[in-house]
């Protein structure tokens, strides 16, 4: 499977190495890997209960797989060193500012305005100065269309609203990767436009991305490479012209007749 | 019943009250500390915690206000009756408030606490500024619902001697021969103290509303 | 002083034992009184939603709900005979808890009345239940079924407000506990014994509701 989309001879970001997890007897994840290179958008696809989700909680180490490893640009992600014992909290915690994440549900901090919420990270964790922090912060909530909501609580806010925030969230941490769970799967129909249009733009500015989708349109125009997962295993792994056009296997054959 | 009595009247609501009051302010903040104990699972305080709550909430007040009367000056700790009273209903008290805060944080939303641990914070940070601040505004009905129950209970320390209201209104009657009017005053206190605090619980209730789900 | 506490307490099982199941006795009548009465004032305030009786109802339980246990207790005792009603003190107790709970009870089945899906009460007219009909079949089973857990808190709060009893001479658990720590001055083995036994009572109250709650589920 040659892939030969632009700035796939980046260096590579993300690798996922043989990665395999369970939930008690269930096997959710089944000796997956898979490469991300910078500038990359690469989109998951899968049925409900392919472990997609997993699989990306997985990358940032919230869920913690059986073995297997994950390395973001050369560094290991939930072991040390040399891979012999669990990284401590601290060490966690300075990986985790490498990569931006956007949950489905948004998980916005409801106690917090909207600007609270995206200088937050940055503040606290990442102690950046906050005049610095600030200036970003809003720049990246007006990049999202959202500036004139900076001292909103998120419950005043639209579905699509919220995770415009919860992008911009994840961009004030500047990170080298971001990871999306299935970002728009909450939103009313309406709402899904807004939030893909900030994506694309996102992708336009060469970010690397990481995202579980079920938005085949999406998918189709934005990816550099598409990847089905069906029972925790990769099942194909292609270029969007082909999976969409011409899918090599039958599995995704079955998928793209039942869900597009 | 003469003015002198209505006086002990109030003077035994006065300290219902503040037995009660001082209950509290000793039951809340340990209860948290209980429920944080057990929610961090601290070894090996969490098993002794669990154990403790448990025997605590099975204890009527009543045999726990005589054994802390009682029982604690044979291991030399020796309470006026009125700092057993406070002691004793701060014990129960403080059982209730650890399950209410226990309940609390087991129903936090996890996504936010996703969100959190995806960003880098460390488990200190995620307590003080995401759970912290938030959680108290979903405990808040549960725990002036534990003031009334701690209210209704107080009566209980009239055994080791301590006069507070029922106890006042008991005293007046048995000299009286009357037993039942003190006791519809002590009601006449009771009763809108009591509702009072059910319907601040209710307005709270309907301005913080319950956990999201 | 724990040892000898300990031995002394234990020649005195006999006694501390009657305390027990003095206690396990008025708790068990009072809980099942006050589930029947509860039920009682329950399906009353159904029945007549909106109604004189449902409001009367309503009102009795919120001013239940703002008495404490203690002073009812006393006012059925002393104030019973004015109507013309003498009872012993075990008898005023059981009263007292059956009446008080009844209340706490009713308030329960209406709270997870209220939590009750409209669809099912409303399916349930649309094929010609009605009255007493609808209620007995598919208002009460859904509300006890939910409200379980609930009512096994309100008979360990039966349990704790046995205690209580002790004021109106009720020779039950605590009266016993103390009359031993004052005979033979124990009183720390003494009211630990009868603390361990209470909450062996609720353990007990708490496996029952729990296998009771399972049947509830297995059966839906």
């Amino acid at each position: 499977m040659a892939l030969s989309s632009p700035g796939t001879d980046g260096r590579v970001v993300l690798e996922i190495s043989r990665l395999h997890k369970s939930f008690g007897a269930q096997r959710v994840l089944d000796d997956v890997s898979l490469t991300v290179r910078e500038r990359e958008t690469v989109c998951i696809l899968g049925p409900s209960g392919s472990g997609k989700s997993t699989l990306l909680r997985c990358v940032n180490w919230l869920e913690v797989p059986e073995s297997g490893t994950i390395t973001l640009s050369g560094s290991q992600v939930g072991w040390n060193e040399s891979g012999t014992k669990p990284m401590g909290e601290a060490a966690l915690a300075r990986m985790r500012t490498r990569m931006g994440m956007v949950f489905q549900h948004f998980a916005l901090w409801p106690h917090m305005t909207v600007l609270q919420n995206v200088m937050e990270a940055p503040l606290r964790v990442q102690r950046r100065p906050r005049a610095e922090v600030r200036g970003e912060a809003e720049a990246l909530l007006a990049k999202v269309g959202l500036a004139d909501k900076r001292a909103a609580y998120p419950a005043r806010l639209s579905g699509g609203q919220k995770q415009r925030v919860g992008i911009a969230r994840a961009l004030a941490m500047r990170p080298e990767l971001l990871l999306f769970d299935e970002p728009t799967s909450a939103l009313d129909p309406e709402l899904v436009g807004e939030v893909l249009a900030v994506m694309e733009d996102l992708r336009h500015e060469g970010m690397t991305m990481l995202i579980v989708t079920h938005e085949m349109a999406f998918a189709r125009e934005a990816a550099n490479r598409i990847i089905l997962l069906d029972h925790g295993k990769i099942v194909e792994e292609d270029t969007p012209e082909r999976f969409f056009t011409a899918p090599a296997t039958s599995r995704a054959r079955q998928f793209l007749a039942r869900y597009v | 019943m003469g003015g002198a009595d209505l006086w002990s009247l109030a003077q035994g609501a006065a300290t219902t009250l503040g037995v009660s009051f001082l209950a509290i302010l000793f039951a809340a903040p340990v209860g948290l500390g209980l429920a944080l104990i057990r929610w961090a699972k601290i070894r090996p305080l969490d098993p002794v915690v669990a154990t403790l709550v448990s025997a605590l909430r099975a204890t009527p007040a009543v045999t726990l206000v005589l054994l802390v009367y009682f029982a604690l000056p044979t291991v030399g700790l020796s309470l006026s009756p009125f700092a057993a009273a406070v002691a004793t209903l701060a014990l129960g008290s403080m059982a209730f408030h650890c399950e209410i805060w226990r309940g609390v944080l087991l129903a936090f939303p996890a996504e936010q606490l996703d969100a959190a641990r995806a960003f880098g914070m460390t488990g200190r940070q995620r307590f003080r500024r995401i759970v912290a601040p938030q959680a108290w505004r979903f405990a808040l009905p549960a725990l002036v619902n534990e003031m009334t129950l701690l209210i209704k209970v107080s009566p209980a320390v009239s055994v080791i001697g301590v006069v507070e209201l029922t106890r006042a209104a008991v005293r007046i009657g048995a000299t009286t021969y009357a037993p039942v009017p003190p006791f519809l005053i002590a009601l006449a206190f009771y009763v809108p103290a009591i509702g009072g605090i059910v319907a601040l619980q209710r307005l709270l209730e309907r301005r913080y509303g319950t956990l999201p789900a | 002083m724990t040892a000898h506490g300990l031995a002394v307490v234990w020649a005195e099982r006999g006694m501390m034992l009657r305390g027990l199941v003095t206690t396990a006795e008025i708790v068990a009548i009072a809980a099942v009184l006050a589930l029947a009465l509860g039920l009682v004032l329950f399906v009353l305030l159904v029945r007549s939603q909106g109604g004189p009786v449902a409001r009367a109802i309503a009102w009795l339980i919120d001013l239940m709900r703002c008495v404490p246990f203690m002073l009812f207790c006393y006012l059925v005792y002393y104030g019973l005979p004015y109507c013309g009603v003498l009872l012993d003190g075990w008898t005023a107790g059981v009263f007292s808890l059956a009446v008080y709970n009844a209340c706490y009870f009713a308030e329960l089945l209406r709270g997870a009345w209220t939590q009750l899906p409209r669809e099912e009460i409303e399916a349930g007219s649309a094929f010609g239940f009605h009255g007493w009909r609808l209620i007995r079949h598919l208002v009460l089973p859904p509300v006890i079924a939910n409200a379980l857990p609930m009512l096994g808190n309100q008979v360990i709060q039966i349990i704790k407000d046995s205690a209580f009893l002790i004021i109106i001479a009720v020779h039950e658990l605590t009266f016993s506990a103390n009359e031993i720590q004052a005979t033979f001055y124990v009183p720390f083995a003494s009211f630990v014994a009868a603390i361990l036994l209470y909450w062996l009572l609720c353990l007990a109250v708490e496996r029952g509701v729990g296998a009771m709650v399972r049947t509830a589920e297995a059966w839906r």
